[in-house]
């Protein structure tokens, strides 16, 4: 009879896109913030692109997928337990979620 | 009747983003009874999280970039200016968060969640994660969208008079 926590360990690829996912998502609250508070860097996300929006979306998705890789093939998220990941994820995801809200609000 | 590519774009983003909140409420339900055979189901409906949520991106950013900038201007001429400056900016962000969960739910779903209680626990929480995000960012698209209608009427309005 199999319990559920006979396997509690992620696979290598859950773990590692599950931590770049946290990192990603940090990282887009700090360029939404970078971009609105000094505006030659959002001129030059634009000359990127062609608009800013779009290369925004191309940096969160190209450091979700590079980072994800690395620590898949690192192996290097296999010490951090799975609930603690799980734990930073959903910090990652409130923190850079009011991030957003309170920056566009007051600032 | 007159439908233009504008309303088309803009509705289709609006349409995956709630198909795709959807599968991930989908995904959370039968996460939350995993078993040996629901295994697939719980997989497919990660997928289609993943593709409404990438065809909500497309469609959205299509119209953002290429639509939205004489709406903006009337949103912000209107009595709702912060329809754009905090719904549409905070919007525009917290949509790549949900956009990011969206891409991983598959990835954590492939994982025995009947049987791994962690894995199980990541997957309930990146759907759950997924609904709120994308909950918000439809409820801040209908902000914008009263924004821009009651600039409009404002400006009929001053041209009644």
């Amino acid at each position: 009879m199999t319990s559920a926590t006979d396997t509690p360990r992620l696979a290598a690829a859950t773990s590692g896109f599950a931590l770049a996912a946290a990192i990603t998502v940090l990282f887009n609250t700090a360029l939404a913030w970078a971009k609105d508070a000094y505006a030659p860097l959002n001129d030059f996300m634009k000359s990127i692109a062609g608009h800013h929006w779009t290369t925004h979306g191309l940096a969160d998705l190209f450091l979700f997928a590079a980072l994800g890789l690395f620590f898949t093939k690192s192996k290097s998220v296999e010490t951090i337990s799975a609930s603690r990941l799980t734990g930073i994820l959903i910090a990652a995801v409130v923190t850079a979620s009011l991030g957003l809200v309170l920056w566009f609000a007051f600032v | 009747m007159n439908i233009s590519t504008s309303d088309v774009v803009l509705l289709a983003h609006a349409g995956f983003g709630v198909m795709g909140c959807l599968a991930a409420l989908w995904v959370l339900v039968e996460a939350l009874n995993a078993r040996p055979g629901n295994a697939a189901r719980i997989r497919t409906a990660a997928l289609a999280t993943a593709v409404c949520m990438a065809g909500a991106w497309i469609c959205g950013g299509y119209w953002y970039v290429h639509f939205y900038p004489p709406e903006k201007a009337l949103i912000l001429k209107g009595p709702w200016p912060f329809a754009h400056n905090v719904f549409m900016e905070t919007k525009e962000h917290l949509f790549f968060v949900t956009g990011i969960l969206a891409l991983l739910l598959p990835i954590a779903a492939r994982e025995k969640l009947d049987s791994n209680a962690a894995a199980r626990k990541l997957v309930l929480s990146v759907a759950a994660l997924i609904v709120i995000t994308g909950l918000a960012v439809e409820g801040a698209g209908a902000v914008i969208n009263h924004g821009a209608k009651i600039a409009l009427a404002a400006q009929d309005a001053k041209g009644a008079r």
